[in-house]
Parts: structure tokens; sequence; C-alpha cells
């Protein structure tokens, strides 16, 4: 997702994890850890020009 | 030839599949606002808005239902930086939470358009708006297309719904397009560090959730 901001002409693309976020049960925690699944918060700008 | 036919074959299972996807997710968080009482494999309601860090005063504010609803996956108003009179795209607004304390925060001077794919979850976001004096408009459509005219927005948020997409790169596109030059986003969703294996792909019940 960052690339795909980036590569759309986002700029000051950031992210962050959001640290607080799981899955409520834990065998789809366990499989999402297993993947690298994470919830992120992402913030960037559309060039002026 | 043979190639194009074997491609035109891959488009029809990707379009079939998506169509199936697209019934799972309407169904999906039309039962968390319908039965937000029941349980399901994510967080939500008030339990994953204060986990998130959603101000109390906000949730206090806000109607029970669009509270008891809410299925995001962070808090997409962290690092909004809404400012009063911005226009704002709630991109998957359903029931109304995130749409509403974006109006609360971009004040009368301001506006908020959410779009859902759900029609019934446009009713019901409106409604839960309307309810705490403030208003937003909610369009019906794909995030793939949004109905909204070029440069039309000062910032999009959106809260676990663009990794919902099987054409993520669409989506972000629709976000540029209808951003203003200078616009800026603030969203949370789901990634994946690894490619999902095709099982989960081809699960609409997996994808969608």
């Amino acid at each position: 997702m960052f690339r795909l901001l980036e590569e759309t002409g986002f700029t000051r693309v950031r992210s962050a994890v959001v640290p607080r976020f799981r899955f409520r049960k834990e065998s789809t925690q366990d499989a999402a850890e297993a993947y690298g699944v994470k919830a992120v918060m992402m913030t960037g700008l559309k060039p002026l020009t | 030839m043979g190639r194009g036919l074997t491609m035109t074959g891959v488009a029809n299972d990707q379009a079939s599949l998506e169509a199936v996807l697209k019934d799972e997710i309407i169904r999906m968080y039309q039962e968390v606002a319908d039965k937000p009482e029941s349980t399901f494999h994510f967080f939500h309601g008030r339990e994953a808005a204060e986990l998130f860090g959603y101000a109390p005063e906000w949730l206090d504010r806000a109607p029970t239902g669009a509270v008891a609803s809410f299925a995001g996956v962070g808090n997409p108003h962290e690092r909004s930086n809404l400012q009063p009179g911005e226009a704002v795209l709630d991109l998957g607004s359903g029931a109304g939470l995130d749409a509403m304390i974006a109006a609360w925060r971009v004040g009368p001077t301001g506006r908020v358009v959410g779009v859902d794919l759900n029609p019934a979850m446009c009713v019901k976001a409106q409604a839960h708006v309307a309810a705490t004096g403030t208003r937003m408009e909610c369009r019906q459509g794909p995030m793939e297309d949004i109905p909204l005219p070029n440069a039309s927005v000062d910032v999009v948020i959106s809260n676990g719904v663009i990794n919902l997409s099987f054409r993520k790169r669409r989506v972000v596109e629709e976000l540029f397009r209808v951003l203003r030059p200078g616009g800026r986003i603030s969203i949370t969703d789901i990634v994946s560090a690894k490619q999902l294996s095709q099982s989960i792909v081809n699960d609409p019940k997996l994808w969608a959730s």
C-alpha cells in the first residue's frame, strides 16, 4: 500500500503500525501473524502541482 | 489467440470472484450494523473504538447505533488534522461514526461526504449523523469508481476498507483524483507483508474479513 501511494503520486507518505490492533479470535490472530498481517496508519499529500 | 483466450478467462474469473466478494462484504458489514451484539472475529463497537484511542467524549456524543456498529481497524482522526471549513471524504463510511466525528471537526462551514458500497448503510449513516445535529451526504458507490468529481475534497479518511478491494491500485488512483492539489489522506487499513495464499484470495468470506 505504501508503495502504491508513492507510485500514484502522493508525497510525504508516512506509515505507522496501529499498536493495539489484533483479531478477537486467537486462531485468526495466529494466521494473521504468520502472513505478517497488521493494521497501519498511512498519511500522504497530493502535490500542489 | 490461445493466450488471449486465457487472459480473457482470467479476467472473467476475477470479475466473477469480485462480484461474489462484493456481496459478501455487504452481507458481513450489514450484519455488524444489524446485530452489533454478535461476536465477530474482529473487535468492533465501543470496545474497538476505545482500543484505538477514540476520545470518550466523541463516543458518548455519538448515537449508540453508530458506535456499536463501528468496525474500523485504527483511528484515522489521530493524524487527519481536520480544520474547520474543510471538505472531507470518508471512504467506506459504514454506520457513520468516522464521518460524524469529521463533521464535528470541520464544523458548519465544512462538508463531509461518505461513500459506501451498501445503500442501506448510507441511509443509516446519514440518520446517525443527523441525530447529532450535523450533516453528511452519503453516496452509494464502489471505491474503485468513487462517485465524486475530480479535485473535490481536501482530505480523505478511510478505516479498514481499501484492503477489501481486489484493485487497490485503482482505489489509490481514485483517492488521488478526488483530492484537490495540496490535499491529504489519513487512512488506517490492514496490510500483509506476505502474498496471501490462493485459498485465502479465492475465499470471499476470508477476504471480506
